[in-house]
This record gives C-alpha cells, sequence and structure tokens, in this order.
C-alpha cells in the first residue's frame, strides 16, 4: 500500500521533472507521451489503491520534513475513502485532460512548458487529496496556486493574461493568510499538523474556538474554491488554455477548498453558528454566481460563473452536514464540467480563438459532434432528471431543506432559484450558440479540429451521464457512494427524510430543471441581439464587484506604496538620518578625489587603516 | 589545543590568496582562476568540519582555538565554531565561490584589486562568524566593511562614491555605539570580578544594574539593527545594493545582513538578557513593520535592484520577529531563514546582475517579455522568485512558517499579521516577475541572449541549495539545534521560555 500511495504522488512529480529539466533536448512526441503516461501511471496506481485498500482507511508515513523544537512534520498519507474517490477522479480527468491537450496545444511551440505544469498542477492536486499533515496539505495548496498562477498567465505575451494569472494567486493568497493561522492555531491547540489526530480530539475543542477554526478554514476555503466575496480571480482566469481551464478551474483545484472542508468536518461538526455560515456563503454564491451567468457573452465565462455556483452548492452541502451530497456533486460536477469545458475548446478552436456566443450560430450544423457532447453536459448541468448532475443536485437541496434551522429554509430557497437560474443560463449558451442564425456561422468560417479531441470526450460524456448511478436513491446498488463514504468522519449515507418529502423535493427539483430549458428555448430559440442597458450590465460586470475592488483596495495600495516610498522613506526617514551626519558631502568630496588615484593608493591606505585602527583600540585600552 | 588551527586556515586563507592576487596586476584572467581556486578551496576546507571525526566531543563548541594576544588587557584571540557557526561559513565559502564566478564577466577593469577587495571581505565576514573574544569581534566586524566600502566605491554603479560614504558612515556610526558598549562592559566586569577580559562566555554571566544593562544592550542593539536592517535605520541599503556590483550584492544581501542577526543571537541576547526581555514587544513590532512597510515600498519600485533590496528588508524583519519571539521554533526558524535569504536573495541579485550585464538597464521600463528570447534564465528567475515569496517546497517557507507558528503559541495577533504580511511579499514579487519576464520585449531583441554555461552552473547550484533546504532542510535544523537549545537554557533563569 505504502509503495503504491507513494508512486500514485511521485508519477506527476516525475514527469514534471523529467520534462522540466530535459524536456528541451526531446523531441515533441516524447514530451508528449512521458506527460500522458506519467498520469496513466498515476491513474493505475489510483485504481490499484482503490482495490487494495477494501474500502479500508490507511494511514502511511513517507518521509520526515523538519522538525524544531516541540514541532515535527512529516510527509504522510492519509488514504481514506474521501481520499480515494478524490483520488480517482484526479488521475481520471487529469488523464483525459492530458491526452486532449496533446491534440489542444498541437500548434503551440511552448508545450515543454505546458506539459510541465499540467504535470506538477496533478501532483500537487493528489498531496492536496492524499496528504495527512497540513502543512504537507498547505504543499499541495500552494503548489496548485502556483501552477494556476502560470497556467492562466501562459500566453504571458498579452499583458492582460499574465495579470489574470498575477490576479487569481494574490486572490488565492488571501484566503491563504487563514490557512496559515489556521495550522498555527491546530498546532497550539492539538500539538499536531496531522488530521488523522487531529479529527477524533475535535469533540473537546469549545464552541467558541470551534467557530473560529471553522471561519479559517472556510476563508481558506473561499480563495481556493472561489466564493464569495473572493469570487472574481476565477472568470479572469478563463484567460489560459481551455484544458486548463477543464482541469484546473472546474475539475479539481476550485473544489479544494470543499475538500478541506470535509477533510476536516469533524472540527467543522463541532460549530453550528460556523456551519449556517458555510451554507450562507455556498447558497448566496450559488445564486448570485448564476445571476451573473445569465448575461455573460464569452463561453467560457459563463462556464467559470457556473463553476462558481455549483462548487457554491458543494459548499451549502457541508454547511448542510451532508458530506456524501458534497463529494457527490464535486464528482459529478468534475466530469460534466469538464466535459463542457473541452468541448467549449473544440467550438473555440473551431473558430479560429471566437470565445462570443453572439458570435457563433448555425453550429448545430457544423460541428454535429460537439453539439452533442455540448448539449450532454449541459443537460447534466442543468440538472436533467435522472441524469448525474440532477441526483447530486437533489441531494444537497434536501438536506439544506431538512436541516434544523430557519436559515436553511433560506438557504434551500436560494438553492432552489439557482437552479432554476442554472438550466436557463446553460441552455442559453447552448441555443444562442448552436442554434440556427441568419447571420451565424457559414460552413467556410469553421476550421477543422482533430477527430482524437471530440472522441477522448466520449468516455467523459458516459461517465457524466451515468454517475448518478453511483448514489441511487433506490433499486441496484442503492446509496453506494454513500456506503462507500460511511467510514469517513460525519458522513451521512441516509438523510432520513420522509418519503413523500423525498419525492416533493425530487419533483420540485426536476420541474424547476425542466422549466428552466423551456423558458430558454422560449427566449433563445430565435435570433436575439446581445442584451444591454442596467440590469444586464449589472449581471454581466457582477454586481459590480471587480470594480469595487479596484477603486477600494488595489488602486489605494498601489498609492499608497508609492507614497511611502517617496514621501515617508525618501523625504523623512532618510532625510533625518543623513542629517546627521553634516560631514557628509565634505568627506564625499574627498573621497571623489581619492578614488581617481591609483589602486596602489587605495591599498596603502586600505592597510594603513586596518593597522591604524588596529594601533588605535589597542592603545585606547592599554590606557585605560 | 595542539590540533592543525582549521578555522583560523578557513578565515584567512581569503585575505592570503587576495594579498597574492595583488601580485598579478596585468593578468586579470590569472586573478580570476586563482581566486576561484581559493574560494574553493576554502569550501573545501569549511566541509572538512563537517566531518565527525574533526570534531570535538561534548559541548556545542565543534572546534575552539584559543591563543592568548594580548595578556596585558585580557585580549585573546579566540575562534569556535559551533552548528550555526558551521552553516554561516559554509553559506558564506559557497557565495564566496559565486561570487568570483558571477564577477568572472561583469568586472574588467582593476582586477586584481577587486578580487583582492573581495576576498579580503570574506575574511571579516568569516571571522565575524567563529570570533568569541568580542574584541576579536569588533575588528572583523571593521574589517567586514572596509572592504565593502572600496568594492561599491570603485565598481559600483553611476552614483557610487556618494552611496559608498553613505554606507560606511551608517554602519561605522553603528560599531562606534558597539565599541564604546563593549568597553562598558568590560570595565563593569573588570571591576567586579577583578578579571578583565574581553572572552564571550566569561562576560556572558555578567550581572548589570538596571539602567547600565538598559544603555549597553541599546548600544550593541542599534549598531545590529543598522546592520540588519531594521526600520527605520535601513536607509542605507537600497541604497547600497543599487549602486553595488553584482558580487557586492551578493555579500551585502547574502552575508553582510546575515552578520547583524547573527550577532543579536550570539552577543545581545546572551549578554543582556533583562533588557532583552523589556525590548521584546518593541522588536516584535519593528520587525513587524519592517515585513509590511519594506514589502509595501517594493512595490512601487521602478529599479529592480531596490525592488529586491526593499525585499530583504521585509525579509530580516520577519527574522527579527524570530529572534524576539525566542522559543526554540522561532529561534530554529529564524535562524533558518537566514540561511534561506541568504541563498534566495543572493540568486536574485545575481538574476539582476545577468540582466544588467545584457540590457545595461536596471529599470523595469527597459525589461518585459524575456522569456521569448532568454527561457532558462527565466525559469531560474521565476523559480527564485517562488522561493523568494514562500513558495512550500522551496526554502524561505520552511523558515516563514516556523517564525509564525512558533510566534502564534506566545502572540497569537503578531502572528496573525505576520501570515498577513506575507501576501504583500506576493504582491510585489508577481509583479517584478510579470514586469520583468512576462509582456512585449521593450528594448532591443539582439541584446537578449539565454545564459551561457557558467551562468548555468551559477544558477543551478544555488538552485540545489533552494530546494534541499526546502525538502530536507532536516540535517540544518538538526545543526542549530545546540545553540538554540543553549541559549534557551541561558534566558530560562530569569523565567522565558
Amino acid at each position: 500500500m505504502k509503495a503504491i500511495l507513494f508512486l500514485l504522488i511521485l508519477f506527476p512529480l516525475a514527469g514534471a521533472a523529467f520534462n522540466g529539466v530535459l524536456g528541451r533536448r526531446l523531441p515533441r512526441r516524447a514530451v508528449e507521451v512521458i506527460a500522458c503516461v506519467a498520469l496513466l501511471c498515476s491513474l493505475c496506481m489510483a485504481v490499484a489503491a482503490f482495490l487494495a485498500s477494501g474500502g479500508n482507511t490507511h494511514n502511511v508515513a513517507l518521509f520526515k520534513w523538519f522538525a524544531a523544537g516541540d514541532l515535527l512534520v512529516t510527509f504522510d498519507v492519509h488514504y481514506d475513502a474521501l481520499a480515494a474517490i478524490m483520488s480517482l477522479m484526479v488521475t481520471f480527468v487529469g488523464s483525459i485532460i492530458h491526452l486532449y491537450s496533446v491534440s489542444f496545444m498541437r500548434e503551440d511551440k511552448d508545450y515543454v512548458r505546458f506539459f510541465c505544469y499540467m504535470n506538477l498542477f496533478l501532483f500537487s492536486m493528489l498531496v492536496i487529496t492524499l496528504a495527512d499533515t497540513l502543512i504537507f496539505v498547505y504543499l499541495g495548496w500552494e503548489g496548485v496556486g502556483f501552477c494556476s498562477y502560470a497556467l492562466i498567465g501562459f500566453w504571458y505575451g498579452d499583458e492582460v493574461k499574465a495579470t489574470a494569472g498575477r490576479k487569481a494567486f494574490v486572490m488565492t493568497r488571501v484566503g491563504d493568510i487563514a490557512f496559515g493561522v489556521a495550522l498555527a492555531f491546530l498546532f497550539a491547540h492539538f500539538g499536531t499538523f496531522s488530521i488523522t489526530e487531529i479529527n477524533p480530539q475535535a469533540a473537546s475543542l469549545s464552541s467558541g474556538t470551534a467557530t473560529f477554526l471553522t471561519l479559517l478554514l472556510l476563508w481558506a476555503a473561499l480563495g481556493k474554491s472561489a466564493q464569495l466575496p473572493l469570487t472574481t480571480w476565477l472568470p479572469d482566469a478563463m484567460a489560459g488554455p481551455t484544458p486548463v481551464s477543464a482541469l484546473i478551474h472546474a475539475a479539481t483545484m476550485v473544489t479544494a477548498g470543499v475538500y478541506l472542508l470535509m477533510r476536516l468536518f469533524p472540527v467543522v461538526q463541532q460549530s453550528p453558528a460556523g456551519m449556517i455560515i458555510i451554507a450562507g456563503v455556498g447558497a448566496i454564491t450559488a445564486f448570485y454566481s448564476s445571476l451573473s451567468a445569465l448575461a455573460q457573452r464569452d463561453i467560457k465565462r459563463v462556464l467559470a460563473y457556473s463553476t462558481i455556483s455549483q462548487v457554491g452548492y458543494m459548499i451549502l452541502a457541508v454547511g448542510a452536514g451532508d458530506i456524501v451530497g458534497g463529494m457527490f456533486h464535486l464528482l459529478s460536477h468534475a466530469f460534466f464540467k469538464s466535459l463542457l469545458f473541452l468541448s467549449a475548446g473544440c467550438v473555440i478552436q473551431a473558430l479560429a480563438e471566437e470565445h462570443d456566443i453572439f458570435r457563433m450560430g448555425n453550429l448545430r450544423r457544423h460541428l454535429p459532434g460537439v453539439f452533442w457532447l455540448m448539449l450532454t453536459g449541459a443537460l447534466c448541468l442543468s440538472a436533467f432528471p435522472t441524469l448525474g448532475g440532477y441526483f447530486s443536485k437533489d441531494r444537497i437541496l434536501l438536506s439544506t431543506f431538512i436541516h434544523p434551522g430557519g436559515l436553511y429554509k433560506f438557504f434551500w430557497a436560494l438553492g432552489m432559484s439557482a437552479a432554476f437560474l442554472t438550466s436557463l443560463y446553460t441552455f442559453r449558451m447552448l441555443f444562442i450558440a448552436f442554434l440556427e442564425r441568419p447571420e451565424g456561422r457559414k460552413a467556410s468560417e469553421v476550421h477543422p479540429i482533430p477527430k482524437f479531441m471530440k472522441v477522448i470526450l466520449i468516455p467523459l460524456a458516459v461517465l457524466a451521464l451515468c454517475d448518478g448511478l453511483l448514489n441511487l436513491p433506490f433499486g441496484l446498488g442503492k446509496r453506494w457512494l454513500g456506503r462507500f463514504l460511511s467510514s469517513v468522519p460525519g458522513a451521512m449515507v441516509d438523510l432520513n427524510a420522509s418519503f413523500s418529502l423525498f419525492l416533493g423535493m425530487a419533483i420540485l427539483s426536476a420541474s424547476l430543471s425542466l422549466s428552466g430549458i423551456a423558458l430558454a428555448y422560449f427566449f433563445y430559440r430565435r435570433p436575439k441581439e446581445a442584451g444591454e442597458g442596467g440590469w444586464n450590465d449589472l449581471l454581466f460586470s457582477a454586481f459590480y464587484l471587480d470594480e469595487v475592488y479596484r477603486r477600494l483596495l488595489v488602486r489605494p495600495y498601489r498609492r499608497a506604496a508609492a507614497l511611502l516610498w517617496q514621501r515617508v522613506d525618501e523625504k523623512v526617514l532618510d532625510r533625518t538620518l543623513e542629517s546627521f551626519a553634516p560631514t557628509f558631502e565634505t568627506s564625499s568630496t574627498a573621497l571623489r578625489l581619492w578614488t581617481t588615484g591609483k589602486v596602489s593608493t587605495y591599498l596603502k591606505a586600505f592597510l594603513l587603516g586596518l593597522v591604524g585602527l588596529l594601533c588605535l583600540f589597542v592603545g585606547w585600552v592599554t590606557l585605560w | 589545543m595542539n590540533q592543525f588551527p582549521l578555522l583560523s586556515a578557513i578565515v584567512f586563507l581569503p585575505l592570503l590568496g587576495g594579498l597574492l592576487v595583488l601580485a598579478w596586476p596585468r593578468r586579470p584572467s590569472l586573478c580570476r582562476a586563482f581566486s576561484l581556486a581559493v574560494t574553493l578551496a576554502d569550501l573545501a576546507l569549511v566541509l572538512l568540519l563537517f566531518i565527525p571525526g574533526l570534531r570535538r566531543s561534548g559541548g556545542p563548541w565543534f572546534r575552539v582555538e584559543d591563543y592568548a594576544w594580548i595578556p596585558s588587557v585580557g585580549i585573546r584571540y579566540t575562534l569556535a565554531a559551533d552548528g550555526l557557526s558551521l552553516m554561516l561559513l559554509l553559506l558564506t565559502t559557497f557565495l564566496g565561490v559565486l561570487c568570483v564566478l558571477v564577477s568572472w564577466k561583469d568586472i574588467e577593469e582593476k582586477v586584481s584589486s577587486y578580487h583582492f577587495f573581495l576576498l579580503s571581505t570574506l575574511t571579516g565576514i568569516l571571522g565575524v562568524f567563529v570570533a568569541t573574544d568580542l574584541f576579536l569581534f569588533y575588528l572583523f566586524w571593521e574589517v567586514q566593511i572596509i572592504p565593502m566600502f572600496f568594492l561599491v566605491g570603485i565598481w559600483g554603479h553611476e552614483q557610487r562614491t556618494r552611496t559608498a560614504m553613505k554606507f560606511i558612515l551608517f554602519t561605522m556610526a553603528g560599531s562606534l555605539f558597539m565599541l564604546i558598549a563593549m568597553i562598558g562592559l568590560y570595565v563593569v566586569h573588570g571591576r567586579q570580578t577583578g578579571i578583565y577580559t574581553f572572552d564571550l562566555s566569561s562576560l556572558i554571566g555578567t550581572s548589570l544594574t538596571g539602567s547600565v544593562q538598559g544603555w549597553l544592550y541599546a548600544a550593541f542593539m542599534l549598531s545590529f539593527c543598522i546592520k540588519i536592517p531594521v526600520v527605520p535605520v535601513h536607509t542605507w541599503l537600497p541604497d547600497t545594493h543599487t549602486q553595488a556590483p553584482t558580487a557586492g550584492s551578493v555579500i551585502l544581501a547574502g552575508l553582510l545582513l546575515k552578520a547583524g542577526a547573527y550577532a543579536v543571537f550570539r552577543f545581545a541576547l546572551p549578554l543582556f538578557p533583562t533588557a532583552f526581555r523589556a525590548s521584546v514587544p518593541l522588536l516584535i513590532v519593528l520587525g513587524l513593520i519592517g515585513l509590511f512597510y519594506a514589502s509595501w515600498i517594493a512595490l512601487s519600485q521602478v529599479d529592480v535592484k531596490r525592488l529586491v533590496a526593499y525585499s530583504s528588508i521585509a525579509h530580516m524583519g520577519l527574522v527579527v520577529l524570530g529572534l524576539a519571539v525566542l522559543n526554540s521554533v522561532t529561534l530554529s526558524g529564524s535562524l533558518l531563514q537566514m540561511i534561506n535569504h541568504g541563498v534566495s536573495t543572493s540568486a536574485l541579485f545575481i538574476l539582476v546582475g545577468m540582466l544588467g550585464e545584457r540590457i545595461h538597464s536596471r529599470q523595469f521600463k527597459d525589461f518585459g517579455g524575456l522569456w521569448r528570447k532568454m527561457p532558462v534564465f527565466s525559469a531560474f528567475f521565476l523559480f527564485f522568485s517562488m522561493a523568494a515569496l514562500g513558495l512550500p517546497g522551496l526554502n524561505n517557507f520552511i523558515g516563514e512558517i516556523l517564525i509564525l507558528i512558533g510566534t502564534y503559541k506566545v502572540n497569537p495577533i503578531a502572528a496573525a499579521f505576520g501570515f498577513a504580511g506575507l501576501l504583500f511579499g506576493v504582491i510585489y514579487v508577481l509583479r517584478m516577475v510579470q514586469d520583468a519576464l512576462f509582456g512585449e520585449i521593450k528594448g532591443e531583441e539582439a541584446v537578449l541572449r539565454d545564459i551561457d554555461s557558467r551562468e548555468v552552473v551559477i544558477l543551478a547550484a544555488l538552485a540545489l541549495a533552494v530546494l534541499f533546504l526546502g525538502l530536507w532542510p532536516g540535517p540544518v535544523l538538526g545543526l542549530f539545534e545546540e545553540p538554540v537549545n543553549g541559549l534557551i537554557r541561558l534566558m530560562m533563569p530569569a523565567g522565558v521560555s
């Protein structure tokens, strides 16, 4: 088991290191093969670990990292049911996206850098998934942050893209302040960084400290998972190549925050107040962001807002105490959202880097294969009854509804509205881009794309359609995922809702999803101009949140920096200090004369000075 | 004591080499090669100290050399190395080799005297890290400054004379206070015990009344704080860095600043425990101010070397915080951070120097888009920048996390501010990376040739050090254990832990 888990983490790192050092000397194909094989090997190891674990939890100590005083940090792995599911998903989606990228990046000259970062990203993501020591988790946490930064700004020649990467890094680091403080707090309180040691002791936390800790963890999660108020980096992150958006900004990294809360759920559970806040953030973000998605024109930004909103559901699930539902949705979201992004990547390449859905149209005719893939993803995202996303979203809404507390009913209502909006914006995007438009694309304007890019998406589409089977509320293999995750502390296999409530919720959310699609068809079936004016601008700019940050934080920070430097540092401090040396000017003139002399003069002076100093001090001390 | 004086050999080999180099004023390449050989030999001598058989067993000191020097006034020639000294010697000789390599093409004029000054600075620094007789320490403390003055004043950039003068005035002024305090301590101790000595271990026990201790401590600390430098007495540093030649900046950031923090650890704390305790809140505040203030200012710099200089001040602020909190975790963190900062900041200065050799500018407005023409250089630049902003797995992270986690136990508020301060660091580092590497190429493309094999060797050596310190700092932290515990034991009787 130890070897399997070690190799599971190591393969992508080895791939990144090998390509990073030698990649420039190798032929292109070799680099691609190494990167993909590294991932596929890792996937094999994930499967092997899943089979070998027998559903049990394994704690494996790999190496010691560092120690000082009473502090000891190790590279330990905590392989439980949660980590098993997550590592399978990460390596599977990662492998598909790597293979897709070989085609997608076929004309890019910087493929070595690309695959190097991608492999490094998956290494870091697997560290988050598996690590037991929280400082080790933090290594992965910052590692994915760095790779995200580097890949968003991958096409660095464009300042806008480079800036988007920088913004993502800084904003997620805002969250990491809290992660750091949480680490320090946990160590001060428990004397350990190990998840396996902290969780059993969580019950000893008083509710005040538990709330404090939960809020720190939530804050950390907000940055990585792009939840309110730290959402604004994710739409900009779409500047990166599309496979990057699919992998990092949809399937894996943005769910890391949710995953962290699930890993430390026993701590979160100690604080009812903290859980209300978590649920609130999730529900409000889900609603806010699905509203914003309604007015986007860029196909990737629609998907980005949709990701924020779907991750909001997962956060809501944690707040409602249902980590099985959260994990279930995380899983189905990973499949359908990466499918949607990768299909969007096909569209974008076929239309020569066109992102604006209002400049697409007629694509069902020109790109039928992509249309079907995209439709599959869209149906899952809209939680079309019986498809993957339906069961997971329904479960979260149900668990929110039955959670005691009046506020949870409000969160449930927000979640319900967001579910309706989700199918509305999803099909708005699909209809505008793919249905017949008189001014839409002509066949001659559509470039051929490699067939492989579509074929490789089929496994994803199948999984997206069928992953509801993992946790069916009835029938064969009933609640398999729930039972599998039951060993995770705090997991509920069954929600204990009455059958009528369960059925009512299922029917309600199914009808919301269908009415959203119907409304979208009603509005966007015919050609339509992009909206303009107050409401549209408000939604398009996501309620001007980015602008507010720019005006209130970014600009004042920059101005203050210049002010501190020129006014305080140079004018006040430096001048004051220099005024202590009134002989400054005279001596510097003397020095100027001196430096024009020959080298030997300096040396003599130097040696003379040394001897002089020595004599002076010895003399002084002797005479004392 | 009938053993080979290894420490003296390590300390004085560079000076000897430097004097020999002076003999070939007309043969620059010979000077370079010979200096390289000398620094490599010195590095090898330091590595000898890692062989357990060559260490003295028992006690914190691996090796001691002790001779009477000026018996009439109790001045002895005492060199002693413990784990901390050993790491700093290693850092000094390692950076010494790199300094010679960095100057290979950078310095074209007066090559032989340049190398003389370079090597004699190394002697001064090496001496500072092993001298345990206060007078001897003071001597080395001054010796390291004077050649540095010439390095900046002669081989520096456009404003070198003024800057060199500023540098020497600041540091000399500081050390003057230290000299006075040192003699004061010597006299007080002598009057109390009848034994007049500058020996550190004898002086440590001196009982001092409150105000005397306060004044002496303040004088020592002023001198060390200027050197570290602590805000608000830092203003000499950005100027000096900007004007110094690359090797000068490496020595300054990598080694001279460490001498300040080292001296606080070795002398100021054990000599004046009571006064130190009184000053803890002040030092914590100054450390944090340094972190925030310098990181903030760094963002608005237009000169990349000044930016890195301010980043040095910010990093050293964190080191001061760790020293002030004084528990085994923060102290280990601070000591490790001294080494870390020495490696990664030197690397950044070297990178900036390489750019300077090509573009003949240090201004951001002349950079941009370098990745396209200089991918290997840029990859290194990104790597060391990430090390500077504390990416886990690279060196600075370990030091930062040790300092802050250790601080949290004692002072949660200060630790929370410290974590927030790291964000300020991210902001200016990312700005530096973007303005240098990304975007469009601004100047002439022809001058942007990627780094050659000599430069790759320099950077790869530093990169390996960064990775080693980041992934396996255990051996280094192990070396610090004894000095740290020793200091804590020393401070304990008065009730500090």
